[in-house]
């Protein structure tokens, strides 16, 4: 009640952060905020995928799916980048939708195998074919978003402050988006399947279309995301989207925790944000890295997103001590392993 | 006229890297610091092109301060290195660019280039800043401010393959294997040119995955095409290690040649001497007396290599003293100049025909192939492993190549798609 009564304060608050958060920041800091911020929407959709119980390998792919099909569009189509950019995202979500046929016969460790393999064979096809993906080198001089405004002239989004606004617009949409839909009729239903498919089916779910439909919105708005990171870097090239950038999704997602929506946002967030600090210390980096994330593992089961309430229960656990010797209650601990907290 | 070897030398590796045998000349101005950038991958699976030229930096930059810093116009400075791992990604590599220039102050920045120059040039632009890349294939009329000024990746690859010609004349089935990426594509269309110009055939390309890690199907896919010669192309240093182990354990005895052979005492140990005999590639050790030859533009090279490997040892390669004999061409550049200001660098730089190359003078050259010269090319090195250690062969003739079998390379990059006019 107290957390509820918190929430949309802390929303403005976070808000006010991110709006006036450029201005306090270098230059190449406000790039790496455009990037996190796109890494954020990659995470938080591929969480929506994770409702439904499945992990995939693909999703990088589909993100790189949105960036060529964009960057394609409006270099050679001759696109507005601000059409472009959606319907580089529908390409992603069209190529998940083909993909969901023969990917969702499987589950599992299979399914994840399978996934695996249908974003090689698409991350090869840009490498093979150099009309019209560039072939290893890619597809470079993507052009930015333009736009004039009555007053203010042109905006010049090749700069990184009003790129990062429009960056933002674009995720917090997206995220309220994705949050509304896993609090809805839907997102329950994904839920169900995850943790009962078998009784979900016995009640009619049509398990297949509702993964298949988790699997495509998720696709969109990593494409979505692809599309921002391309038309502000001006390059998409298939190394960009190899397996080692899927295995930091992961990484993010899993120490962030998948089990509420902030667990994806705090992983990619907290890691980066490690990532640039320990910069410095250059090649031992990975190694800083490494440690950090099995100490993660180690200690935070459900998460860095549930470190609060382990806090908050190690306190409780501490009062309830200092409460027995006194003779009060102490407070019942949260609980960490339900799938349904946010 | 172009600025001679004396200048160079006079310019630069005598402000410096000898240390003991030089005066510091001491500036009529105050010491400043300034700041070189260093923007290249120091982590990952690139990093072989990247942290060894990191080390070869701050050691000639040691050398360099400790003989009392380099006057350029009238102010002595002491060099400091901006590093900054792009970890071969453009958004990476934008941010460090960012961060060298416009917060390091450095006044001009060298790149590895490839995969993450696209993601730098339109800043790069706007801001006029100097940089260098070792990988000329990100050159284009687009790119006013970036230079090539060592390696012209793949081109020299030709002087190997006209060697190896020479000295085996029977050779005549080539087979080349490569990664499937911007580094391994045009130095596959440079291979097959020069083994036509040669006379050779290329009887199996194979070009692999970047993520391949078993090379057995590999290697034997191209052994049963019965080659007297197996080209490595430019594969990354790990790729030709275990290709290399592959072909001994399924007992080839043919010719190697490689664009690169870095740690090869690792892969002689894992091989034999035996079978790397005649291995023939194009990066020496710094210790090879030929390169005390007075045409060579890099003071005390088998100093620098010995201090090197006392500082780093087990990490040279390639780019370990790819990167140092840049800075060296930059401050002869700045001498010139009289100033560090980056479009007055270049203009300096630019202002010749021809320029002081590590390996003796040469032109500046590139346009039939990236639109724009702004890459150096004159003599490049022929090394071959004797008895397990590398030594230099001879000093190739890339424009004498060049002026000869042009348009068959034309050609072949065209038909791999690698002419700057033909990039998406």
């Amino acid at each position: 009640m107290k957390a509820a009564k918190l929430a949309i304060p802390s929303l403005v608050a976070l808000a006010v952060f991110m709006v006036a958060l450029p201005f306090g920041l270098k230059l190449h800091q406000q790039d790496f905020m455009i990037s996190l911020l796109v890494w954020v929407l990659v995470v938080s959709s591929y969480r929506l995928m994770a409702l439904t119980g499945e992990y995939s390998l693909v999703h990088v792919v589909l993100m790189g799916a949105g960036a060529y099909g964009s960057a394609l569009l409006a270099k050679l189509a001759g696109f507005s980048v601000w059409l472009a950019m959606p319907c580089g995202a529908l390409v992603a979500a069209g190529i998940a939708a083909l993909l969901s046929f023969p990917l969702f016969r499987m589950s599992g460790f299979y399914f994840l195998i399978g996934s695996f393999a249908a974003g090689e064979a698409i991350r090869l096809s840009w490498t093979y074919f150099t009309v019209p993906f560039g072939g290893p080198k890619g597809i470079k001089l993507i052009p930015s978003p333009e736009l004039t405004l009555p007053g203010l002239g042109p905006i010049p989004f090749f700069e990184p402050i009003p790129y990062y606004y429009l960056t933002l617009i674009i995720v917090g949409i997206s995220l309220f988006i994705l949050y509304r839909l896993e609090n809805s009729r839907i997102g329950l239903i994904m839920n169900a399947i995850h943790w009962r498919a078998p009784l979900a089916e016995s009640v009619g779910v049509d398990t297949w279309r509702y993964r298949a439909l988790a699997f495509v919105i998720a696709s969109f708005f990593a494409g979505l995301a692809g599309a921002l990171f391309c038309h502000y870097y001006g390059t998409a090239n298939p190394a960009q989207f190899d397996v080692a950038a899927m295995v930091y999704v992961l990484i993010w997602v899993i120490v962030g925790g998948v089990s509420r929506f902030a667990g994806p946002i705090v992983g990619v967030v907290v890691l980066s944000v490690l990532n640039e600090l320990f910069r410095e210390a250059e090649q031992w980096r990975p190694l800083i890295y490494g440690c950090i994330l099995i100490a993660a593992m180690f200690y935070l089961p459900d998460g860095l997103v549930g470190l609060p309430g382990r806090i908050r229960a190690w306190l409780d656990g501490r009062r309830g001590v200092a409460a027995a010797e006194t003779g009060e209650a102490a407070e019942e601990p949260a609980d960490l392993a339900s799938p349904r907290r946010r | 006229m172009g600025i001679t070897r004396r200048d160079l030398l006079t310019a630069t590796a005598g402000t410096a890297v000898l240390g003991s045998t030089v005066i510091p000349r001491i500036g009529l101005g105050a010491t400043k610091t300034l700041k070189i950038g260093f923007l290249a991958p120091l982590t990952g699976e690139v990093s072989a092109w990247g942290l060894p030229g990191l080390y070869g930096c701050e050691v000639l930059v040691k050398n360099i301060n400790a003989a009392g810093g380099v006057q350029i116009g009238e102010d002595t400075y002491t060099l400091e290195i901006a590093s900054f791992d792009d970890e071969y990604l453009p958004d990476k590599a934008l941010q460090g660019f960012k961060k060298i220039v416009s917060e390091e102050g450095a006044k001009f920045v060298m790149m590895l280039g490839g995969d993450p120059w696209p993601g730098v040039q339109r800043f790069a632009n706007q801001s006029k800043m100097l940089a260098t890349t070792l990988l000329p294939s990100d050159l284009s009329p687009d790119t006013p401010y970036l230079l090539a000024p060592c390696e012209v990746h793949p081109i020299y690859n030709v002087t190997g393959v006209e060697y190896l010609a020479r000295n085996f004349p029977d050779a005549k089935r080539a087979v080349i294997c490569a990664q499937n990426d911007s580094l391994g594509i045009p130095s596959v269309a440079t291979y097959e040119a020069a083994f036509e110009a040669a006379g050779i055939e290329v009887v199996d390309v194979n070009i692999f995955d970047p993520a391949t890690t078993d090379f057995a199907p590999l290697v034997t896919s191209l052994m049963a095409k019965k080659p007297d010669i197996f080209c490595y192309d430019t594969a990354y240093a790990d790729f030709v290690n275990l290709i290399a182990q592959q072909l001994h354990i399924q007992g080839y005895k043919g010719l190697q040649i490689s664009c690169t052979c870095d740690n090869y005492p690792q892969i002689v140990e894992k091989t034999s001497k035996e079978f790397m005999e005649g291995f023939i590639f194009q990066f020496p050790d710094f210790d090879d007396p030929k390169l005390n030859e007075p045409f060579i533009n890099f003071p005390e090279p088998n100093k620098f290599f010995a201090d090197y490997n006392a500082a780093h040892p087990g990490t040279w390669t390639a780019v370990s003293w790819e990167y140092p004999s840049i800075v060296l061409q930059w401050i002869a550049g700045a001498k010139l100049a009289g100033s560090v200001e980056p479009m007055q660098v270049l203009e300096a730089m630019k202002s010749k025909p021809s320029w002081p190359h590590i390996f003796g003078e040469a032109d500046w050259w590139g346009q039939d192939l990236w639109g724009i010269n702004n890459a150096l090319v004159g003599k490049w090195p022929v090394v071959v492993i004797r008895d397990g250690k590398a030594t230099i062969a001879e000093f190739g003739d890339i424009p004498a190549w060049w002026a000869k079998n042009k348009d068959v390379l034309i050609k072949r990059m065209r038909e791999r798609n690698q002419m700057w006019d033909q990039r998406a």
